[in-house]
């Protein structure tokens, strides 16, 4: 290469503006999704793999008295059958709060559906054929199946002990025992978490309030279905433990798995192939350690798939009950909100903890609220483990807060609308003391909402309108990492422990490389979620990847070109300050240029090289503040309701996507539009039935999520672009906003339509039926 | 998971009856016998797949009846233009029928044998008095019935007699269904079902008798089509017969609800039957 082919001239064409981020691009996954190619973790199969299959419970709590291998052990195939006698040597517990959740039942089974054995064989059919000849002799203790009887005073223990918190400093204040404390405290009830949140002077303020309002609201046990349903593979070599595995957060999963085997960080890789849906249910450890143990014992690799029953007895969503209690002055403005929030959480903690605290956290909404007593619980049961749910405790809390403040405006003669206005925070204004102020303009969103529902109201009977705002600290706790690397040709890989679960990611993430670095899309690659071959990610969760990924890549993006720069005033032979950046390449003295590559290529001396920019972000300049950014719900529904059935039709869904910059405007839509969408599916019909022990809808057949037909007659997703978010451009995060409020936006449509507040959801057509006739939630048969 | 199987492909009539005993069972679509059997409700030796015999698929005018080969996926007979001629109300029916995979893979056969008690199908047959047709090879052991074609017997019932029970029918094991028989011609009718989740809460058909009357069949509901006949449709008490019948209460209802929900769909069906029989 001669510096005379370094001449003046812009690589790729000067563009003004933004030429890639903000732009509705088709999505980089579409294809091989839609033909199949796609390759997801149900696809992976290592050479010699064996089949493992699962072993339940068929008890909510009981003693394991013994089991009996032999007759698995002699079906043809079975290679082991494993109990948590034989994980001695290894931590047999994970839980990134509390490590209290067994891999195997130890001593006793805590609900329905636990995993006492794990069968290994050939194939599925030995697996399977074993695992239906394990016997297990149990003695049975009385369980503790809702909120109620676990609460009771002499109520039976799910957990006889309270568990040390692991080592993250996250998490720390959420465990009942402190850090590497030895000996386990003994447990005196079943509340697994408690979280309050308080200032003012609750009682003067009511003693002052000239209306009071009082609501009490149930929240559904839910499974965020996903059409993937669990599955992992996990295999041992001298390199130590690899697992592919359907998570969200590969490095979260990497931690309990180094616990469980006591290994190094750095010997557990987990890597993560497409995601087929996760909505937080594939967040932190789930068959993750099964399958490792399974590899573990039998020295080869294993791989454990469930199916939906088995994914709902793995993780499902805490249910709820909140009693919410506000007093306003004659004006409608708020004086004091008071609030308990009881989650229940299933056999094991998990995620409840911190979804105790955001529930907390999210009831009050975006108001001011001068003065507050909320507080929480999150209580173990003998039902399927709870855990994270999109959203996080806003839908639970966001349902009572709101719920709460229609009943007000009906109270008070004001309209839904006004009486927010009344009470909303404007820009800036902090909602949680201490905490970034509110980083999105609520009033011209619910404007716009407004506007657009009334614009096609009908004024039928049975007809009512309901709206719902949220706001969620969202983003999570801020550390994210990024490696974008230069190739001598100019394209670049950037490297991302952010998961592509079908949100879109994997575009954005090209968007603003393609952005940043001024190169075509088509020559940027994306590698995801693998913690052995890529960056770290604390969580893809919590709405954060674009915002906080974001920053990653944008940095790590000037950290390549930085040291682009540097290598081009080696080359050029000049100071620093006369190199300047041009899209895909720089510009030096002389009217001289050079693209990304001919700058790597000359200064490596051959056609090779890379170069590498690194991207962090932590808790320092904009994200010094929590939570980064404020993730708020706007939404509206008009229902419709056949007075003889009771059955719902909604006629119109408005949502308002409040995202400060929308790097890609069609999967902002998109979200927007799933998130609404699986709202009403909590809001309408979806809820988990337990009857006795076990659930009776553990199945999509049954457990009844939203279909195409069911979409709203008028569907309107607005996006409002302010530029007032941390991330790049002035983007927030987008994908659980919608879901949040509209449980309580759909209660208080049909609570006009019918004249009748709800006191639960889903809002089946009985219930309806049953809230229009005053007949109780179920009949008594005698 | 589905459990191993042997697979017969008989390619006629005579070969699958000869293939046919407890343990090896006619399959055709698959969409309940399979999901059975993943769930380890059943599972049988081997399974005689039906697709290769022509005849069981066929549509014709035969002694004044509409006969339809109990192989006919519910989106075939949806689309045929026979039925859609001379019976018009199970065409509307089947295109109602689950969703449009099983509209494809299921048959109307199948349906029937599978006696699912919400079944729209057997629904509306009864209210077209249909009836089926069962043979079986001669000469092994069966119920009694009349002889048919070479060296076979054959039986026809109605579906009351048919349908016995949830998931249980008078079909016996070296039987195989081989047509579904409508009488013609057929009189004005409605089918109008309320279904929230996969299957139906209740379906209501109606079928004009006589100057002034009906047949009305509730399904769904019960475990078994409840069939009534009325000289005058004024006459109907929707709440009486809503109150005579067993609701099998589940996540769709309570008894209370469904036996609600079930008067208000019998007015509606007859309502609309009345606007039906008086249009030009």
């Amino acid at each position: 290469m001669t510096d005379s082919k370094m001449k003046a001239h812009p690589v790729f064409p000067e563009h003004s503006g933004k030429s890639f981020a903000g732009k509705a691009v088709l999505r980089r996954d579409l294809k091989e999704k839609v033909t199949g190619a796609a390759v997801y973790t149900v696809d992976v199969v290592p050479p010699g793999c064996l089949h493992a299959v699962v072993v339940r419970s068929d008890r909510a709590h009981a003693r394991i008295i013994d089991v009996d291998r032999s007759e698995a052990l002699a079906v043809p195939g079975v290679v082991a059958v494993i109990t948590s006698d034989d994980l001695t040597g290894l931590f047999p517990r994970f839980g990134h709060i509390v490590p209290d959740h067994c891999i195997l039942a130890i001593d006793k089974v805590r609900y329905y559906g636990e995993p006492v054995v794990l069968v290994i064989g050939d194939d599925l059919y030995s697996a399977s054929d074993g695992a239906d000849l394990v016997r297990i002799e149990y003695d049975e203790l009385p369980a503790v199946m809702t909120i109620d009887e676990a609460l009771a005073p002499d109520a039976t223990l799910v957990h006889e002990e309270q568990y040390a918190s692991t080592g993250d400093e996250s998490f720390s204040a959420m465990a009942a025992a402190p850090d590497d404390s030895d000996t386990a405290l003994p447990a005196t009830d079943n509340i697994t978490h408690s979280h309050e949140l308080a200032w003012g002077d609750v009682q003067a303020a009511f003693a002052a309030s000239d209306v009071i309002v009082e609501t009490l609201i149930h929240f559904p046990m839910l499974y965020g279905y996903a059409m993937e349903p669990y599955n992992s593979v996990a295999h041992f070599t001298d390199d130590g433990l690899h697992v592919t595995s359907s998570a969200q957060h590969p490095y979260m999963v990497r931690t309990d798995l180094a616990r469980v085997f006591d290994l190094p960080l750095a010997k557990v890789r987990v890597d993560v192939p497409y995601l087929g849906g996760g909505y937080g249910t594939k967040s932190y450890t789930k068959l993750e350690p099964l399958a490792a143990i399974g590899a573990w014992i039998t020295k080869r690799p294993v791989k454990l798939v469930v199916d939906v029953e088995g994914a709902i007895y793995t993780t499902r969503a805490d249910a709820a009950q909140t009693r919410m209690r506000t007093g306003f002055t004659s004006d409608g403005v708020i004086l004091a909100r008071e609030y308990e929030v009881i989650l229940e959480s299933g056999a094991y903690a998990d995620n409840s903890p911190l979804v105790l605290a955001k529930a907390v956290n999210r009831a009050f909404g975006p108001y001011r609220v001068p003065n507050i007593a909320g507080r929480g619980k999150s209580v173990y049961t003998n039902t399927a483990p709870a855990s994270s749910y999109r959203g996080f405790g806003a839908p639970q809390g966001a349902l009572a807060g709101e719920l709460n403040l229609d009943q007000a405006a009906e109270q008070l003669g004001l309209d839904p609308y006004e009486l927010r206005r009344r009470n909303l925070v404007h820009p800036g204004e902090e909602i949680l003391p201490g905490k970034r102020g509110i980083d999105a303009d609520l009033h011209a969103d619910l404007g716009m909402l407004e506007e657009s529902l009334k614009r096609d109201a009908s004024d039928q009977p049975m007809h009512g309108i309901g709206v719902g705002l949220a706001a969620s600290d969202a983003g999570a706790f801020p550390v994210s990492t990024a490696i974008v690397r230069i190739q001598t040709d100019g394209s670049a890989v950037v490297m991302s422990g952010a998961t592509e679960m079908g949100q879109g990611s994997k575009s954005v993430l090209v968007q603003l490389v393609a952005e940043e670095l001024g190169i075509p899309m088509e020559v940027v690659q994306v590698v995801q979620s693998d913690t052995g071959a890529g960056s770290y990610e604390r969580t893809t969760g919590a709405s954060r990847t674009t915002t906080l990924v974001g920053l990653a890549v944008q940095r790590a993006c000037g950290d390549a070109r930085r040291k682009i720069a540097e290598m081009a005033s080696e080359i050029f032979e000049c100071t620093p300050d006369l190199i300047d950046h041009l899209p895909g390449g720089i510009s030096g003295p002389d009217g001289l240029s050079a693209t990304f590559g001919e700058v790597i290529q000359r200064w490596f001396g051959a056609e090779a090289g890379e170069v590498t920019g690194v991207g962090t972000v932590r808790r320092e300049g904009v994200t010094q503040k929590m939570p980064p950014f404020w993730e708020v719900g706007v939404v509206g529904v008009e229902v419709a309701v056949d007075p003889e059935t009771g059955f719902v039709t909604v006629e119109q869904l408005v949502t308002v996507a409040d995202v400060g910059f929308a790097m890609n405007p069609k999967a902002v839509e998109g979200q927007d539009l799933g998130a609404a969408t699986q709202g009403l599916g909590y809001s309408l019909y979806e809820e988990l039935v337990y009857d006795g022990p076990q659930i009776v809808n553990p199945n999509v057949v049954e457990y009844r999520v939203p279909r195409m037909g069911d979409l709203p007659k008028k569907i309107d997703t607005m996006i409002a672009q302010r530029g007032d978010g941390v991330g790049p451009y002035g983007a927030k995060g987008a994908g659980e906003g919608a879901l949040n409020p509209m449980g309580p936006a759909v209660a208080s449509a049909i609570a006009r339509a019918t004249g009748k507040w709800p006191d639960r959801l889903p809002l089946t057509p009985e219930r309806v039926w049953r809230l229009m006739n005053g007949l109780p939630e179920a009949d008594d048969l005698g | 998971m589905l459990p191993p199987f042997g697979l017969a492909r008989p390619r006629s009539v005579s070969a699958a009856l000869a293939e046919l005993d407890e343990d090896s069972v006619p399959y055709w679509g698959g969409t309940e016998l399979l999901l059975a059997m993943r769930m380890g409700l059943i599972r049988p030796r081997q399974l005689v797949d039906l697709k290769g015999i022509a005849e069981l698929t066929e549509v014709r005018i035969e002694d004044g009846e509409l006969v339809l080969g109990a192989g006919l996926s519910h989106d075939e007979v949806a689309r045929d233009p026979l039925v859609a001629e001379h019976a018009p109300l199970l065409a509307y029916a089947e295109a109602l029928v689950g969703n449009a995979r099983v509209r494809a893979q299921g048959t109307i056969g199948g349906n029937l044998c599978f006696a699912e008690p919400r079944s729209d199908v057997a629904t509306v047959l009864s209210a077209l008095s249909a009836e089926v047709r069962l043979v079986a090879a001669d000469g092994t052991d069966g119920a009694d019935g009349t002889d048919g074609a070479d060296g076979t017997r054959e039986r026809r019932l109605d579906m009351a007699a048919f349908l016995l029970g949830p998931y249980w029918t008078d079909r016996q094991p070296d039987e195989l269904l081989v047509d579904v028989r409508i009488p013609l011609p057929v009189t004005a009718g409605v089918y109008l079902k309320y279904q929230t989740v996969e299957r139906p809460t209740v379906g209501v058909a109606a079928v004009a008798r006589g100057a002034a009357g009906c047949r009305l069949v509730v399904g769904a509901v019960g475990e078994l089509p409840a069939g009534f006949d009325f000289e005058d449709v004024a006459s109907v008490d929707a709440e009486a017969i809503a109150g005579e019948l067993e609701p099998t209460p589940d996540l769709t209802g309570s008894i209370l609800y469904k036996r609600h929900v079930t008067a208000v769909f019998i007015r509606r069906a007859l309502a609309e039957l009345a606007e039906k029989v008086s249009a030009p």
